[in-house]
């Protein structure tokens, strides 16, 4: 007896469980926040995108490199080849458009237009509008490579340093 | 509680039904019907609640010792140890059954709660795959005349127990595992089936499902490490492996899943052969569903089998209309998977892992012909012929090696393209370990030629896996001017695909390794009287002089033990005691039950083991006939499925938070302006 | 301290205790035991008690002898499928748990015929005649089971021939196209642009 009861009660609660988005779906609406995990804190592996895969590429051949793997001829082909198909990538995604938890600040494009002189950019804010700018006048990064400041972000360096403290870039002898 | 357990059972068949239907509709029907798919959704979850109170009810069953219980009855007695009562869940057909079920709806619901959101317009597919899938195991049990609630017309006093070859621990964890790896491959082919259905067939799916697919490959290659195990502490012929056609059906889905797990790599980085990995998938659950049958079903007779029943017909309806309705629907959606193949080179990663995937795929075809064959030669020239282990050796054994050559080679080869003087440079190396632990083996006297060329090869391969991983810290260190040992667990930690798959392939190498040390088996029959010694000559050189001591006879708890002690010494050095026994296993009520089975004495280390078994007794007397084998390497087995284990669990290990990525910045990639 | 285990007195004192002991149950329950009238040790062959109940060790045995291991012997009946339904050769079942009935009648067998003087092959294909081609471990080879064991081997060796061709195709295909040029100054580029994809490889993990 008690077995047939709670046999009943157990097919009731689970038909009710089953059809409740069908009889009440306003209800159950409200709920489709909690169906399946959110995203953050995925693997950036899971990343598919041309942009990521194209960026993925062109950070193993550079390591495919250092360990002696790609020889500099092949090295050469492939980076030209994979950083055309990166920057198709990034610009097919418009600007603004980083990773997805990047946040960086990217530049306006469009303020800046591209022309045959290099400007100097800064790591951080961009292309300096003013053509001989040494240092940038937003954060005071050292723009161009020179003794005394980290030839890839531009901080100072500290004395004798042999990495930059900011962003770890060995310092060449 | 059989009641309850039926009514649950009845409960989750509907459910199934239910899921499928609404999993379906909700996911094909245009506008969108979300509530279906939820309802799917929920209906899968309380699948998962009824079966699971199925079995606790079976459980619940086999503790009361509920003998009026047929199942119960069949698989347990009053004496049987709680470890094994418990495990009886899954000793037999009908409780197998419903353990597969239970496994399935669990897995199934953990993937509709844990996939992300990016995912989710699979899910109702997902929802409806999963129900269809334990609706049909489900049915078996109810229509198949295989409920394990089903009463008997009387209750007899015991139970038969449980059949002491399963009265093992390895026993107790090696179905489980193979079950978990055999059923979570259903979720990678559910998300398969979800895209194909869905026709959203972009890369999104293969995310969503490498992990699975991992899972059950872990699953899968510990259940199958286990099995090796029990046959060979338990079966007492002092091997592992016999080729059995059960072993074979849990060797198949692992070969395709592998081959997966390697070309899922290039349609990751290239975009390529999809059409091919959704074919891996789908082959691979078809594959498992064929090993269940060919377990269940007895058309092929084999160690394994349950007691023949109809079973096996569901089974075979089952795998029929499966595969041919997801290979239908295969075919309808292959102009969407249309791909641009391009190869940078002929020389290059993706062309040595399209080989290893023929590789692959070739042993699994020779593997399924083989354990096919008789059925096949039956029909065709009307003889039965039977397909043994020296088939498959002959066939498989050079397939095998030519596998771990590659497993050598492709690592060694870039990504893209490669290049004769760089290949020079990578293989120098690998190629002088191998040819010099070919001949050192040589000089050592080792003429077995596959012997020779597995362990020369294997020398090669770990000189690949050393060399990467030594090239890969020398480039940290360079780049990031990190110490050695940072860098080697960064380069670990960063790159775990990569350097997790080499880990892999040393425990590969390793099992590689043992399976040719199983070459130089020795074994001896003897017969002693107490106070006799036999002596046995091990490939090492060494002699190991075993002394009869006695035999004893006692009662156990579920047994009546009778057990022979040998003396071990080793060139005259004593090395302890060995007991080895015949285990005749009895009911409460002391009536005998099963044939008396022999608990084997082993004394292991790295190099080999030595096997004792005893055969009987001659005429009554403590004169006893024993057998003595000595298993070289066959610990590195073991150890080599820890490795494998261990760097699959590594390969999986989910990635970094953002917070870890951010503070990852530093590495200098030159562009082409600063050349 | 393994020692005293070997020494010969504490080891006959052992098998003494085990022969009074069968000895005393035996003359105080005789009529429990339905066995003839046994002897506690064997005639002259030194010390070998009679076991309590000889029924728990399994079928009874006959000492080993010499052909039993002759290697010539146990490779014939390793190409010998046991009948007894254990799906192993005749060597494995027969002494794997030494329970089979089957598997010790058809190894005498084995020495029977050898004894007469037959080579392996002889004794293999008399087999063979006797019980059908099932008995082998392995089809032979010939006839139809030929596309047994050279199937895989040919369909592996067509399926690599096939996937070179594809390969090369694909290759060809690669090479087609125009797009990259190995001059490395061709990326046509805005400086922002390759400071942008700068970034972005700066934020990927290393």
């Amino acid at each position: 007896m008690f077995e047939l009861v709670a046999g009943i009660l157990l097919a009731t609660g689970a038909v009710y469980f089953v059809l409740r988005p069908i009889l009440y779906p306003e209800v159950e609406g409200r709920g489709t926040g909690n169906e399946g995990r959110g995203d953050e804190g995925e693997d950036p592996e899971d990343d598919l995108s041309p942009r990521a895969v194209a960026l993925r590429a062109l950070k193993e051949i550079e390591f495919d490199r250092a360990t002696g793997k790609l020889s500099d001829a092949d090295y050469d082909v492939l980076k030209t080849r994979y950083t055309s198909e990166a920057l198709a990538a990034l610009r097919a995604e418009g600007p603004g458009s980083g990773m997805r938890d990047a946040g960086s600040v990217v530049p306006d494009a469009t303020a800046h237009p591209a022309s045959r002189i290099p400007h100097l950019a800064c790591p951080a804010h961009g292309p300096r509008p003013e053509p001989d700018a040494a240092f940038c006048s937003e954060c005071g990064c050292r723009l161009a490579a020179a003794p005394g400041y980290c030839a890839r972000c531009g901080s100072a360096l500290e004395h004798e340093a042999r990495y930059c403290h900011a962003c770890g870039t060995r310092v060449a002898a | 509680m059989t009641l309850l357990g039926t009514l649950a059972l009845w409960l989750a068949f509907l459910l199934g039904v239910w899921g499928a239907l609404a999993g379906f509709m909700g996911g094909l029907a245009t506008p969108p019907r979300p509530d279906l798919a939820r309802s799917a959704r929920h209906a899968v979850f309380a699948m998962c609640g009824a079966l699971l109170v199925a079995v606790v009810s079976l459980e619940w069953a086999l503790f009361q010792h509920d003998f009026n219980v047929e199942y119960v009855a069949a698989y347990t007695s009053r004496n049987l140890p709680i470890f094994y009562t418990w495990s009886a869940l899954y000793a037999g057909q009908k409780g197998s059954l419903l353990f597969w079920a239970t496994v399935l709806s669990v897995f199934g619901s953990l993937a509709l709660a844990l996939t992300s959101r990016r995912h989710r317009h699979l899910l109702p597919h997902v929802a409806g795959v999963v129900s269809v899938v334990a609706a049909f195991f489900i049915s078996v049990m109810l229509f198949g005349h295989a409920n394990p609630f089903q009463r008997l017309p009387y209750t007899p006093l015991d139970g038969s127990g449980l059949n002491p070859q399963l009265q093992n621990p390895g026993m107790v964890f090696h179905p489980p595992m193979l079950y978990l790896g055999y059923i979570s491959i259903t979720i990678p082919f559910a998300f398969a089936l979800a895209a194909l259905l869905s026709k959203r067939l972009d890369a999104d799916w293969l995310v969503a499902i490498r992990k699975w697919t991992l899972l059950s490959w872990l699953f899968l290659s510990i259940g199958i490490c286990l099995g090796m195990w029990w046959a060979y502490v338990e079966l007492g012929w002092g091997g592992y492996w016999a080729w059995d056609p059960v072993e074979n059906a849990s060797l198949l889905p692992w070969l395709t899943m592998t081959a997966f797990l390697h070309s899922v790599m290039i349609q990751e980085k290239r975009g390529m052969l999809k059409k091919w990995n959704l074919a891996l998938i789908i082959g691979s659950w078809l594959l498992s569903i064929f090993g269940t049958f060919i377990t269940r079903s007895g058309v092929i007779s084999s160690v394994h089998s349950f007691t023949q029943s109809s079973v096996g017909y569901f089974f075979l309806a089952f795998l029929i209309v499966a595969g041919v309705s997801s290979f239908a629907l295969y075919a309808t959606r292959l102009p969407l998977l249309e791909a641009e193949a391009r190869l940078e080179s002929m020389v290059s990663r993706e062309a040595s892992f399209l080989f290893n995937n023929l590789l692959f795929i070739g042993i699994a075809f020779s593997v399924l012909w083989g354990t096919l064959f008789p059925i096949l030669s039956e029909l065709v020239q009307g003889t039965k012929v039977t397909v043994g282990p020296p088939f498959f050796n002959q066939v498989n054994i050079p397939l095998g090696l030519a596998l771990l050559g590659l497993t050598g080679i492709g690592p060694l080869i870039a990504w893209r393209r490669a290049s004769l003087p760089n290949l020079q440079r990578q293989f120098a190396v690998p190629v002088t370990v191998g040819v010099f632990t070919g001949l050192v083996l040589l000089v050592a006297g080792i003429r077995d030629f596959y012997a020779l060329m597995a362990m020369a090869l294997g020398g090669f391969v770990m000189g690949t896996v050393v060399q990467e991983f030594a090239r890969g810290t020398g480039a940290r260190h360079r780049q990031y001017g990190e110490g050695y040992a940072l860098a080697l667990g960064r380069l670990l930690a960063r790159n775990r695909r990569r350097y997790g798959g080499y880990i892999v392939h040393t425990g590969i190498v390793i099992l590689f390794v043992a399976f040719a040390g199983m070459a130089f088996k020795t074994e001896t029959e003897a017969t002693l009287k107490p106070g006799e010694s036999a002596s046995i000559r091990s490939p090492y050189g060494w002699t190991y002089r075993l002394t009869h001591l006695g035999i004893s006879q006692y009662d156990a708890l579920n047994r009546q033990v009778t057990a022979a002690t040998l003396d071990v010494t080793r060139d005259g050095t004593p090395l302890g005691v060995l007991t080895t026994e015949k285990r005749q296993h009895v009911d409460a009520l002391g009536r005998p039950t099963f044939q008396p089975s022999t608990e084997v004495g082993i004394r292991s280390d790295l190099r080999e083991d030595l096997y004792v078994v005893l055969g009987g007794v001659v005429n009554g007397t403590e004169q006893a006939v024993f057998r003595f084998t000595i298993n070289p390497l066959v610990w590195w087995v073991w150890y080599g499925g820890m490795i494998v284990a261990l760097g699959g669990l590594i390969v999986m290990w989910p990635g970094g938070s953002p917070a870890v990525k951010r503070a990852q910045a530093g590495y200098a990639v030159r562009l082409v302006e600063e050349k | 301290m393994m020692r005293p285990r070997n020494d010969g007195a504490t080891e006959c004192g052992r098998r003494e205790f085990f022969g009074f002991a069968a000895a005393g149950l035996l003359s105080v329950v005789p009529s429990f035991r339905r066995f003839v009238p046994v002897q506690d040790t064997l005639p002259s062959t030194g010390p070998s008690g009679r076991l309590w109940d000889p029924a728990r060790a399994g079928r009874p045995l006959d000492p080993v002898v010499a052909a039993d291991n002759d290697a010539a012997i146990q490779a014939i009946e390793k190409q010998l499928h046991c009948t007894c339904g254990c799906n192993l050769d005749v060597y494995t079942c027969r002494t794997t748990d030494f329970t089979c009935g089957v598997s010790p009648e058809m190894h005498r067998q084995v020495i029977a015929l050898a004894e007469r003087g037959m080579t392996g092959q002889q004794i293999v294909d008399q087999f063979v005649h006797a019980h059908g081609l099932t008995i082998l471990m392995a089809p032979p080879k010939r006839g139809f089971n030929l596309a047994g064991y050279f199937t895989p081997a040919v369909v592996i060796v067509v399926a690599a021939a096939a996937l070179t061709l594809v390969l090369r195709r694909w290759a060809r295909a690669a090479s087609g196209v125009p797009a990259a040029p190995p001059a490395a100054s061709n990326v046509t580029a805005a400086p922002e642009e390759l400071e942008r994809l700068r970034r972005e490889l700066d934020q990927l993990p290393t």
